[in-house]
């Protein structure tokens, strides 16, 4: 990889269709090798929270990148939209396989209990994310930090620089979205 | 697509952003505005709220998308003759799970309680399945079915129940809006199964409205029939029925009678006493003698000392004349203070009621009021005050939980987590749920309910020196929460006496006195007493409950803490180590605990310089304490200036300091301004600002924290040193050195004792010593000691390497002073 992930960034930024692609799945596979090492320190059957992961993500590439790599919060931004896809595959994956898989990632802390989502579920969720993400990109983002990754509203709040009303008022509003066009593609099909 | 389109999405947007900040009252009046003026866009915006509506309801998106630990397997296991297929709750005492007949015989779905193992013990078993045998035999239309109680292969213990679909009695009765004469004529159906429990000798225990249920055609249904009992394990029932309140005493114990809250016998009387105060509230909608007890301990006071109110007082005005009369009476003949004095049977009760409703006369004498009040009168008949009621409660409270006593190592676990649970419950009991409040000092019973639970101990626990031990530690540590490190003292030292004396040299008892002990000391500036007490408490814990224990892990800490304090902090990284890595297994990694190992962690690699390796902890402390806590727990202000100190330190002022002024105003508001917790941020606060370079509002702050720490620490104390430090800094800066002189050399000295000679502080205080002396031009003394401060500052990001470079400079302009070079080995 010739560009680095800062140069990535900024053509990106710019409209870059490629090198946002190279970008995804660049991230994608730093994200999933620090995933793997951080479990083979730790050993099976742990589970990892996705917010270290990528705060650990961040300080890694940051590191090597030196001072022209964007600030943490335009880095999250990205970097949540791409645990969103690991998320899934790891999803996938697991569902493929009856016993657990290589790892589980997981966003929340490992007291609560309630229903594993289903990996079409979270498919269907990721391609409505996608669409709203054309019309706000904001709103979209929201969805990846507070649902696939789990921050809290007050680190997204602090992660994008508004207040946490904002962000509790913007999650909703995306919460509305997904779950009409969730409920009309549903009728649909 | 949304079925809007992505333009009518865009016009609706900005309406639905306003909509979403109003409360439902003023929506509707924005939303007619709207109509107005733009009938489509207000229709959208309309259909989007149903939208949102539905979905809060279905719960979409609540839970974070990732796949955690689901229970262990448990769908699809078989218990007794049940399948489990899905879990439809979870209670205090355990989880619940929808079971059907594994052989299909029988086509209704059954509720399986899988109940706390810990809850039923080792002794418990053979018990509980009696008893539960017992209890199946209960057959009554009102009555839920208990089908089966047994303990699984693998020890989890669970109880077969009918499965009940209905609303909880008051709930009901408000929806289907029933009349005083309704509700009356429901509440029998409940008086009709409990007096035939009562016939097969089976008391409640835990009525209350949940637990009563009203099925779709109007069928009442109990449940959870003598599961308190199921619980006890013979040697008192009195401290179990608190505590299956959803295992939680910090649970108001609101349908409790007064003997069941300071440890009476239980009775039918006190099933009676809990449906005259349902049928209160179901009359009323207040509860009749503790309506505005904040606490768990005011709770108990009032009932205990108060009086129930008159019914039709406490009715709203629509009911009250409906109330008045013969209803007043029977309710104050079921809520009588004294069990004796109450109906005899629930089926008096009942008889009274329906009196009342053929309009004929009551049996119960008109006399319920117009005696003086009489308090409520102990098994020995001796009148007590609240204090005492609650240290009884306390007292038995605790010899429940460690009656039991066992050398298993499994059982030693068992131990230790109950003890921390009775400390938790000691502690929402004296303490209304926050355990960082101190008790009124203007309490009229003078000593404190802790107080008269100490003296109870020493004196009637003498034949018991490990219950003795356990509890006076428990009792320490309360104290210690709460900040009475004074009242702590006295307790833990009584506590290690007796183990030392009495316990031998392998006992868990005896491993926390001395880790509690060590930790006081600390907290104290002993370190040097501190430090063998923690080690031989980490070596008797190893021992007895191994290697990866989360109390091994709560003693490596210290450990480290106290090599902190000593000045070796370089020694601590080990044990720090070791105890995250044994929070992580053992906890997860999301736990307050591994937080904690990650804060000590991340301050460590800070002091060494490692600010990389030191964020991702830092931060990720913060992160789970947030979550854990929320944001206004003083916990989760230590992480943020915690995390504040690091931002500072890699420069970044202007995010550190909203982060400080946020955590310093938690603990503003949960410890007040005079505590060493508020101190401590307020330091932060006060270096940011003189980082910045504010020195008057520096200054200030220092002060003050220096006044603090004085009034609770005295001046021995390191870190008040460290607060007279920081201040003759800023003072120095200020041009007042010539000042700061005594105070700093009282501090230097100090510190040359206390800590070895090659740490960074002891090199501080020479640095501003010798400030101080320039301040007063005596230049040939102050050289010795900045070129000696010279040596013992390394550039480790922060206060070290900021007085570092403050030092040189001023070494420089000593020299220059001095006119004489300067010599080579200081300008490295």
């Amino acid at each position: 990889m010739s560009s680095t992930l800062s140069t990535l960034v900024a053509s990106a930024e710019q409209g870059d269709r490629a090198a946002a692609d190279t970008l995804f799945a660049t991230l994608y596979d730093e994200l999933h090798r620090m995933a793997r090492r951080e479990l083979g320190r730790r050993g099976a059957g742990v589970t990892l929270g996705a917010t270290t992961l990528l705060h650990e993500a961040y300080l890694d590439i940051s590191d090597r990148e030196g001072a022209a790599f964007p600030d943490r919060n335009r880095f999250m931004g990205y970097a949540a939209r791409v645990m969103r896809g690991l998320i899934i595959d790891y999803a996938r994956r697991r569902q493929a396989q009856k016993r657990g898989g290589e790892f589980e990632i997981t966003s929340i802390s490992t007291d609560v209990a309630g229903p594993a989502a289903d990996a079409d579920e979270l498919s269907r969720v990721s391609d409505a994310l996608d669409s709203l993400e054309a019309t706000d990109t904001r709103l979209a983002r929201i969805v990846d930090f507070k649902f696939f990754c789990g921050f809290s509203f007050v680190e997204i709040a602090s992660m994008m620089g508004v207040s946490e009303r904002t962000v509790q008022r913007d999650w909703e509003k995306a919460r509305i979205y997904l779950h009409s066009v969730l409920r009309n593609d549903a009728l649909l099909t | 697509m949304s079925p809007l389109g992505i333009e009518r999405w865009q016009r609706a947007s900005p309406h639905l952003d306003r909509v979403l900040d109003l409360p439902p009252t003023e929506c509707d009046a924005y939303l007619m505005a709207l109509l107005a003026s733009d009938s489509e866009v207000a229709a959208d915006v309309k259909a989007l709220l149903a939208e949102h509506r539905l979905l809060s309801a279905e719960g979409f998106l609540d839970s974070p998308a990732a796949i955690h630990r689901p229970e262990p397997g448990l769908a699809g296991v078989t218990l007794g003759a049940y399948t489990l297929i899905s879990r439809i709750g979870h209670g205090g005492m355990g989880s619940v799970w929808l079971a059907e007949r594994s052989d299909g015989r029988f086509t209704g779905q059954a509720a399986v309680k899988l109940l706390n193992a810990a809850l039923v013990g080792r002794a418990g078993e053979e018990r509980f399945k009696r008893e539960g045998t017992i209890l199946a035999r209960l057959t009554h239309p009102h009555i839920a079915r208990l089908i089966d109680a047994g303990v699984s292969s693998t020890g989890q213990p669970y109880l077969v129940l009918e499965h009940i679909d209905g609303r909880h009695i008051d709930r009901y009765c408000d929806e289907q809006r029933l009349g005083i004469r309704d509700r009356i004529r429901l509440f029998l159906d409940v008086q009709a199964a409990v007096a035939h429990a009562h016939a097969s000798l089976i008391v409640h225990r835990d009525l209350k409205p949940s637990n009563i249920v009203v099925t779709a055609n109007g069928e009442v249904k109990l449940l959870d029939f003598g599961i308190a009992k199921l619980l006890e394990d013979g040697s008192g029932d009195r401290a179990v029925t608190l505590l299956t309140r959803d295992g939680d005493l910090a649970m108001t114990p609101k349908y409790a009678a007064p003997e069941q809250v300071t440890g009476g016998t239980i009775t039918t009387a006190t099933d009676v006493y809990a449906l005259g105060v349902i049928l209160f509230e179901l009359l009323t909608g207040q509860h009749p003698t503790a309506a505005d007890a904040k606490t768990p301990a005011e709770f108990v006071r009032t009932l205990t000392e108060r009086e129930p109110l008159r019914l039709s007082t406490a009715a709203a005005d629509g009911v009250r004349r409906e109330l008045r009369g013969d209803l007043d009476t029977i309710l104050a003949k079921a809520l009588k203070t004294n069990p004796s004095e109450r109906y005899a049977s629930v089926a008096e009760f009942a008889d009274d009621l329906r009196r009342f409703l053929n309009h004929q006369p009551i049996a119960a004498r008109g006399d319920a009021f117009g005696y003086r009040t009489v308090k409520f009168v102990r098994r020995h008949h001796r009148v007590v005050g609240a204090a005492a009621m609650i240290a009884a409660v306390i007292v038995s409270l605790v010899t429940f939980y460690t009656v039991r006593l066992s050398t298993e190592r499994d059982g030693a676990r068992l131990e230790a987590a109950r003890s921390a649970k009775v400390s938790e419950l000691l502690l929402g009991l004296l303490t209304s749920i926050d355990p960082y409040r101190t008790p009124d000092p203007n309490d009229p019973t003078g000593q404190s309910p802790l107080d008269i639970a100490a003296q109870r101990i020493d004196k009637e626990l003498r034949d018991e020196p490990e219950l003795q031990v356990r509890m006076l530690t428990m009792l320490g540590r309360t104290y210690e929460r709460m900040g009475l490190h004074a009242k702590a003292l006295p307790l833990e030292e009584r506590a290690f006496e007796i183990g030392r004396r009495r316990l031998g040299s392998d006992s868990i008892a005896l491993a926390q006195s001395l880790n509690n002990l060590g930790v006081l000391y600390r907290e104290k500036g002993e370190v040097a007493k501190a430090e063998p007490l923690i080690r031989e408490s980490l070596a008797m814990r190893r021992r007895l409950l191994g290697s990866e224990d989360k109390d091994v892990a709560v003693t490596l800490i210290e450990l480290a803490r106290v090599l902190n304090d000593s000045g070796r902090g370089g020694e601590s990284e080990p044990y720090i180590r070791e105890s995250l890595a044994i929070r992580r297994k053992v906890l997860g990694p999301e736990h307050r605990e591994t937080a904690v190992s990650e804060s000590e962690l991340g301050r460590l690699l800070m002091r060494r310089g490692d600010l990389a390796g030191a964020e991702p902890l830092l931060r990720d402390a913060l992160a789970i304490d947030v979550k854990a806590l929320g944001p206004n727990h003083p916990n989760t202000a230590a992480a943020q200036g915690n995390l504040a100190f690091f931002l500072m330190t890699t420069g970044d002022l202007a995010a550190a300091e909203p982060l400080l002024r946020e955590a310093l105003a938690v603990k503003r508001r949960v410890f007040g301004p005079q505590a060493l917790e508020y101190a401590v941020t307020l330091n932060t606060l006060a270096l940011a600002a003189e980082w910045n370079g504010r020195l008057s509002d520096a200054y200030t702050m220092f002060d003050e924290c220096l006044r603090v720490a004085r009034a609770r620490l005295g001046d021995a104390h390191p870190r008040v040193q460290e607060y007279i430090v920081n201040l003759a800094r800023v003072r120095i800066l200020q041009g007042d050195g010539a000042e700061t002189e005594s105070s700093l050399r009282l501090v230097a000295a100090a510190r040359e004792k206390r800590y070895p000679a090659v740490d960074w502080r002891i090199a501080q205080a020479r640095s501003l010593l010798g400030a101080a002396l320039m301040a007063q031009k005596r230049f040939t003394e102050a050289e010795p000691l900045m070129v000696a401060a010279d040596r013992g500052l390394t550039p480790v990001p922060g206060v070290e390497a900021r007085e570092r470079v403050a030092n040189r400079e001023r070494l420089a302009a000593l020299y220059h002073a001095l006119r004489r070079p300067q010599p080579a080995a200081a300008s490295r």
